[in-house]
């Protein structure tokens, strides 16, 4: 059975029960993972509600580092001015993906044009998280890790090639 | 996406923006995660290209490791940059010395 399909009603997803678990599972994970890189940064309450007050510096973890790069290269000043304006907001714009998809997995309809774009980038999130622990970081990398993360691996990629086939 | 805010950062750095004649890139980095097809709909999806120039320019990340995407103003182009990010896409900005 393919992960998607397309009816009248939009996108619908495919998923068996302990794939909906999987999935929900490494959702909650990438939450976890972004919250407590948020709750790293000072907290100022008028900052926070407008998005900013982020932290200056990178993440020390890869993956956090990959899903929130720099918005400059070779110019950190100006990266980490950037940082301290955007970080906060882009976390929770991934949380609230990761979320929206949680939510979603409990729901039989169609996909919303929301949930759509969120099952996107979060899939595209995970997928990151993951390659910066299987340590994937040429083209030629297959992935340095047990058999069951590379499946996890490979098996969102499958999850995403066809959401975006059956969106195409 | 809703935009919470527009960045003010350009106005903190006059010195790099005394020339408005230079514009700013955005530019697209090679990675080994994101599948091709995603990359072309994101350029397509977000940015409205056709599929010939978002599968050209998604040819061009994956082969040369890097593609410039848009160009223009400072603070557009962070925004550019932003949404990328936001799609799990790996973009920066820079001035565009070409």
């Amino acid at each position: 059975m393919t992960p998607f399909r397309r009816s009248p009603e939009g996108v619908t997803t495919q998923l068996a029960a302990h794939e909906s678990a999987i999935l929900a599972d490494l959702a909650r994970q990438l939450i976890e993972l972004l919250e407590n890189r948020a709750a790293e940064s000072p907290a100022d309450l008028l900052y926070a509600q407008l998005g900013i007050g982020g932290p200056a510096d990178p993440p020390l973890d890869p993956a956090l580092a990959r899903l929130l790069p720099d918005a400059y290269r070779g110019n950190q000043e100006a990266a980490s001015e950037h940082r301290q304006l955007t970080e906060l907001s882009l976390l929770e714009r991934k949380v609230g993906n990761a979320r929206a998809v949680i939510e979603s997995l409990s729901d039989p309809g169609a996909l919303t044009e929301g949930q759509l774009q969120s099952w996107l980038r979060t899939l595209t999130d995970l997928r990151l998280t993951l390659a910066a622990r299987l340590q994937i970081e040429t083209d030629d990398d297959e992935g340095i890790g047990d058999d069951a993360m590379l499946g996890v691996y490979d098996w969102l990629g499958y999850l995403q090639g066809s959401l975006i086939e059956v969106i195409e | 996406m809703s935009q919470t805010l527009d960045s003010p950062v350009a106005d903190f750095e006059l010195d790099e923006a005394t020339s408005p004649d230079t514009p700013w890139i955005t530019i697209v980095w090679n990675d080994p995660v994101n599948l091709q097809t995603y990359v072309s709909w994101v350029f397509r999806s977000y940015f409205g290209f056709s599929r010939e120039k978002a599968d050209r320019l998604m040819l061009l990340v994956h082969n040369e490791g890097r593609a410039t995407v848009a160009s223009g103003g400072r603070e557009e182009m962070e925004r550019h940059v932003e949404s990328m990010h936001d799609f799990g896409l790996w973009a920066t900005l820079a001035k565009d010395d070409s």
